[in-house]
């Protein structure tokens, strides 16, 4: 059975926009084909998950059964209560999956069920999400047909955007006026060319052309600097790795909005020229924004609330330095359970702490630190740096050159 | 009327670049020229798109060019290289080198696709190095970087069904390479049973076809790697005259030049950047369980010896030889490597390809190698002795009786040089 990898080749693309010219006409004309949308996704996700990968398949029925029953049952009891703990095992169970399989490749050696598949990071952002909203009561009410479109939404399965339950169900329940779509329309027209660019010619110029020979040369060197490893190849793979992440994934997402904005979802972008960025916060704003942004919203901000609530910090100061701390280093963990992901979490608290302290002094000193074009130019300058370095941890090539 | 022309100026542009992209794609290209300079450029640049594409080949193979299929030793451009020999010279033929490291039998069969009218009874230079032979034969990474859909396609496109057409497709369907399209997996599927391809396959194949040649008209001339510097500095260095004797002397003098940082006569640059230190010292008796006698290689050669058969082509087998300092090293067995020679010739022999050079035997000879396994100087100018004269005098018409029994896994194992009959082969 042919199996189809998400944006991999110009096939899909094509049998994409086939697939969506009735639900482009549709809303063309003023209406939402929901039927026709829901056989869609379902194909879509059968060329996704089945063939070869159907094991990925099974776990994402599972899942999807799992997390379905789960927030539906959530939903029931907080319409009478609303304990604590109950919500904190609500989220914990939400979780559980995910855990388990960032913690499998610690076990070599267990051949049973894996329960991943591609995407089980980006599902469990979302259906956390709709469990501390439902606590909050910011959302009240759940249909499980629409919390299944939402969770299943197959332009960004894979990985992301995520986008935020109350927003997409706006604009799914609601079909915008013609002169509006022909706007998205446009605009997915142009993010798509643009990922075509981002992707498969600067990404693939940078990790094909480049990344194999700067790594090449850079292991060659790997007894430089008194066993170091670290040599001029390295500064390279540091800065052609760095593009490469970059326009791979900012291309792959800028797929997955347009193909959103052809369906008439208006999924938020994922970047901002994050490399122009002034300063480490500034970049976390304009880099992965739907990832930070809910970090943000369901790490930082919780974890902050519940530490003052409980009067455990009471230096503002060091309370929101506490909160980075705890912010990236799940963050980190997330990535995966290896040293790098770890440390590089480790090393943007770390970026993020200082610059609080720079801003704060800036601040309490604006008549004496000069602010032109040159000390903005050498701001964007230092953040990219600092940025690719932590690129470099990132991308675990320290590991495959010292040990 | 406003949506109308919002809808052109949102769709326009895609459907106007559409358009002229499938026209650049599918217009036919093929009648493009190359300039003589390019050719020659082409022809010793060992790139990958000269090497997978047509438009060089057939050209050169039209002209006075003449195909040297080999590996990594057709790098090895020191001044008594083939291609510095001929444009010194002035020979009545210049080598056209097809090969880089990791290519082999395999890979050459499929890069003869598309110049078989060029070719046809033509003289071909091949170079067999006995490390091909390996246990597994031919690396599937090494043959994605050579393999190149387009002759697959022009392959497909040609085939008769034959014992040797169905394990070209089998063998082209064990690599990953042949399986990446899935157009050309389903018609190696068909043909690797015997079964024809059907109008719709061959219309699909067509397409691609017409799209793979107009790639390879538009860009295959682009960066081309530039040897021909080296090809021009090594020219200054050979005598003005063409003389055994004095270029004997030269290949002599830049070897012992080249060869005096270390006690094995590899190149210095080469000892120096790939051996020395604590390299060298894990590589000692590393060699010891090498055994080139039983490979799928084999069969992969006599694949190729089909399509020599096909084109009806006079060909010249080189069988170079290793450095011997080197093998005694690394604990190579020198025996091992004499009975692989010997297998490689009874195959060729005994299905009349008569012109073998085998310099297996000159392995202890000085100054023959550049550095472990790679033809240089002397050694070079050993294969010229050979070359030559092959090249530069009328050669009887060869008359091949190929045998299927060389397909087999039976001969690739085989350590005695018995047919499938019984009879003895010698």
């Amino acid at each position: 059975m042919i199996n189809l990898q998400p944006y991999s080749n110009p096939a899909y693309f094509g049998i994409l926009l086939i697939a969506l010219l009735p639900v482009i006409i549709g809303l063309y004309f003023g209406r939402r084909l929901k039927i026709y949308e829901s056989i869609f996704t379902l194909a879509f996700l059968i060329l996704t998950f089945g063939g070869d990968h159907w094991h990925q398949g099974a776990a994402l029925i599972l899942y999807t059964c799992y997390q379905v029953l789960l927030t539906m049952g959530f939903t029931h009891y907080r319409w009478n209560k609303n304990q604590t703990t109950i919500f904190v095992s609500a989220v914990i169970l939400s979780i559980l999956p995910l855990i388990i399989v960032k913690f499998t490749p610690l076990f070599p050696n267990y051949n049973g069920f894996n329960i991943g598949f591609l995407g089980i990071s980006y599902l469990t952002f979302k259906t956390v999400q709709v469990i501390m909203e439902l606590r909050d009561g910011t959302i009240k009410e759940i249909s499980w047909s629409q919390y299944l479109h939402f969770l299943l939404f197959f332009p960004t399965i894979s990985s992301g955007p995520i986008d935020r339950y109350r927003r997409f169900i706006k604009d799914y329940e609601n079909v915008p006026d013609r002169s509006a779509y022909l706007d998205d329309v446009s605009k997915a027209v142009f993010y798509l060319i643009q990922g075509f660019l981002y992707k498969y010619i600067l990404g693939y110029i940078f990790g094909t052309l480049l990344l194999p020979n700067v790594a090449r040369a850079a292991m060659s060197q790997s007894s430089a600097f008194g066993g170091t490893g670290i040599s001029w190849y390295l500064l390279g793979y540091m800065y052609v790795y760095s593009m490469y992440l970059f326009f791979d994934f900012a291309g792959y997402s800028l797929f997955a909005v347009s193909i959103s904005y052809f369906m008439g979802i208006k999924t938020p972008m994922n970047f901002n020229k994050p490399f122009l960025a002034h300063n480490i916060k500034e970049f976390w704003n304009r880099w992965h924004m739907t990832l930070s942004f809910w970090f943000r919203d369901f790490i930082f901000m919780r974890f902050t609330f519940w530490v003052m609530k409980h009067r455990w910090v009471k230096n503002r100061v060091r309370m929101s330095q506490l909160a980075y701390l705890v912010n990236f280093l799940i963050m980190g963990f997330w990535h995966g359970l290896t040293w790098y992901y770890i440390v590089y979490g480790l090393f943007h608290a770390a970026a993020i702490i200082i610059n609080d302290y720079w801003l704060r002094y800036k601040k309490n000193h604006a008549d004496k630190i000069p602010h032109n074009k040159f000390t903005e130019g050498l701001a964007i300058f230092v953040t990219f740096n600092i940025v690719c370095f932590s690129f470099l941890i990132f991308s675990g090539f320290l590991n495959q050159l010292w040990f | 009327m406003k949506t109308r022309k919002k809808l052109w100026l949102i769709f326009g542009p895609v459907i106007i670049a559409a358009i002229a992209v499938w026209l650049v794609l599918l217009l036919p290209f093929s009648h493009q020229r190359i300039s003589q300079d390019s050719l020659k450029h082409g022809a010793v640049s060992l790139s990958t798109n000269v090497y997978h594409g047509q438009l060089f080949k057939k050209q050169a193979f039209s002209e006075n060019y003449v195909p040297f299929l080999g590996s990594s030793e057709l790098l090895r451009m020191d001044p008594l290289h083939p291609s510095v020999l001929a444009a010194k010279y002035h020979r009545s033929y210049q080598p056209f080198l097809l090969g880089n490291a990791g290519s082999q039998s395999l890979n050459h069969f499929f890069t003869l696709q598309g110049v078989h009218p060029q070719l046809q009874g033509k003289k071909i230079v091949y170079i067999i190095s006995p490390q091909w032979f390996t246990k597994r034969g031919q690396e599937p990474d090494a043959f994605s970087f050579y393999y190149s859909p387009l002759q697959a396609i022009q392959w497909l496109l040609s085939v008769n069904d034959s014992t040797a057409t169905r394990y070209a497709a089998k063998r082209l369907l064990e690599m990953p390479s042949g399986k990446a399209s899935s157009t050309i997996a389903a018609a190696l599927n068909k043909v690797a049973k015997g079964e024809r391809l059907n109008q719709s396959d061959r219309f699909l194949l067509n397409l691609r076809l017409r799209i793979l040649l107009n790639e390879d008209a538009l860009f295959s001339r682009f960066s081309l790697a530039d040897h021909w510097k080296t090809i021009e500095k090594g020219e200054r260095l050979l005598p003005s005259h063409d003389s055994d004797t004095l270029l004997t002397k030269t290949a002599i003098q830049l070897a012992k030049k080249h060869t005096n940082n270390n006690t094995f006569g590899i190149d210095n640059h080469f000892y120096s950047e790939r051996l020395r230190g604590s390299r060298i010292n894990g590589l000692r008796n590393s060699q010891k369980h090498y055994d080139y006698r039983q490979s799928p290689e084999y069969s992969d050669l006599e694949l190729l010896l089909t399509e020599f058969k096909q084109l009806n082509a006079n060909v010249l087998f080189v069988i170079p030889p290793i450095n011997q300092k080197w093998a005694t090293y690394t604990g190579l067995p020198l025996p091992m490597l004499q009975e692989t020679a010997t297998k490689i010739k009874y195959q060729l022999r005994s299905q009349g390809f008569n012109h073998i050079a085998d310099l297996t035997n000159d392995t202890h000879a000085n100054y023959m190698m550049q550095d472990t396994i790679h033809l240089g100087w002397l050694g070079w100018l050993k294969v010229d002795e050979k070359v030559n004269p092959f090249l530069t005098q009328t050669q009887a018409q060869p008359r091949y009786q190929l045998n299927s029994y060389f397909f087999t896994p039976q001969w690739q194992k085989s350590l005695t040089l018995q047919k499938s009959d019984g009879t003895n082969g010698k």
